[in-house]
C-alpha cells in the first residue's frame, strides 16, 4: 500500500519524526515540558568550494525544500 | 461399569506415569518459553533484554501477537499500542509513534521507536485539541507537505484518541 506521506515527497525518517511530536504533545503537562526538548533540532550546514565556505544554511530548511521538490516531481 | 474400572485403573496409573518424563527431562525440553523483549527509544530503555509471556505489535501488515519460538521477522510499526504480558501474568501497555519490531531466531524481540510512553501519560483534551487543529490544516488550501504532515498527526491521533477511550 502506497503512503500518502510517500507521494507528497515526505521521507520516512520525516514521518516518524512527524509522529514522535504528536506523540510529545499529547503527553499530559509535566511529562509533556521534558519531552518536548528532545524534539529541538537546530543544525547547519554549508559547502566549501576551493576551500572557501559557502553559505550556511539550516538544514531544516533545506530538508523541507528537498521534500517540497520530491513532492512536485512525483504528482507531475 | 467396565468403564468404571478402566477409569479407576487409569486413576492408579498416573501417578507413575506423570512421574516419568520428569526423570527424563534434557537440556532440550528445558528451554524456556519466554521471550526476551528489548523495547528501546533513542533516550531510554524500557525492558532490556526482560523475560516476557507474550508480545502483542501493531505492525503494518496487522496486529500481531508474539509469543516464544515465534518466526525470525522483520515487522515495520504503525504508530499504535504495544501490549507487553509479562510473568507475573500482568500486561503493560506503551503507545509507540511507530518504529521496527525484529524477531530474532533465539525467541528475542527487539522494538525500536522514537517515542513510546505508558498510557497513563496521555491527555485525552490535548489528543482531542490536537485533532482538532490537525483537521483544520488538512482540509485547509496549505502546501502539499503541510496537509500531509497533519494527516500524519490525524493518523497518530485518532489511533491514540481510540486506546485511550
Amino acid at each position: 500500500m502506497p503512503f500518502a506521506w510517500k507521494a507528497a515527497g515526505l521521507t520516512y525518517n520525516k514521518y516518524l519524526s512527524v509522529a514522535a511530536r504528536v506523540v510529545r504533545r499529547s503527553l499530559k503537562e509535566d511529562k509533556r515540558l521534558i519531552a518536548e526538548r528532545r524534539g529541538e533540532m537546530d543544525l547547519k550546514f554549508s559547502k566549501w568550494n576551493n576551500g572557501k565556505q559557502g553559505e550556511s544554511k539550516s538544514l531544516a530548511e533545506a530538508n523541507s525544500a528537498s521534500m517540497a521538490e520530491a513532492g512536485s516531481q512525483s504528482s507531475s | 461399569m467396565n468403564s468404571f474400572r478402566i477409569a479407576r485403573a487409569a486413576l492408579r496409573a498416573r501417578p507413575a506415569a506423570l512421574k516419568a518424563p520428569l526423570q527424563r527431562r534434557g537440556y532440550a525440553e528445558a528451554v524456556s518459553d519466554k521471550i526476551k523483549l528489548s523495547l528501546a527509544l533513542p533516550h531510554q530503555s524500557v525492558y532490556k533484554s526482560a523475560d516476557v509471556v507474550q508480545v502483542n505489535i501493531p505492525a503494518v501488515s496487522g496486529e500481531m501477537g508474539i509469543l516464544a519460538h515465534h518466526v525470525p521477522s522483520i515487522e515495520q510499526l504503525k504508530p499504535g499500542l504495544v501490549e507487553v504480558i509479562e510473568e507475573s501474568g500482568g500486561s503493560k501497555s506503551f503507545f509507540l509513534s511507530g518504529g521496527f519490531a525484529i524477531v530474532q531466531p533465539n525467541s528475542e524481540l527487539s522494538i525500536n521507536a522514537v517515542e513510546g510512553y505508558p498510557l497513563e501519560d496521555f491527555s485525552a483534551e490535548a489528543v482531542r485539541a490536537q485533532i482538532a487543529e490537525a483537521q483544520k490544516i488538512a482540509s485547509g488550501s496549505g502546501s502539499e507537505q503541510d496537509i500531509a504532515e497533519a494527516k500524519i498527526e490525524l493518523e497518530v491521533l485518532e489511533s491514540l484518541q481510540t486506546v485511550l477511550k
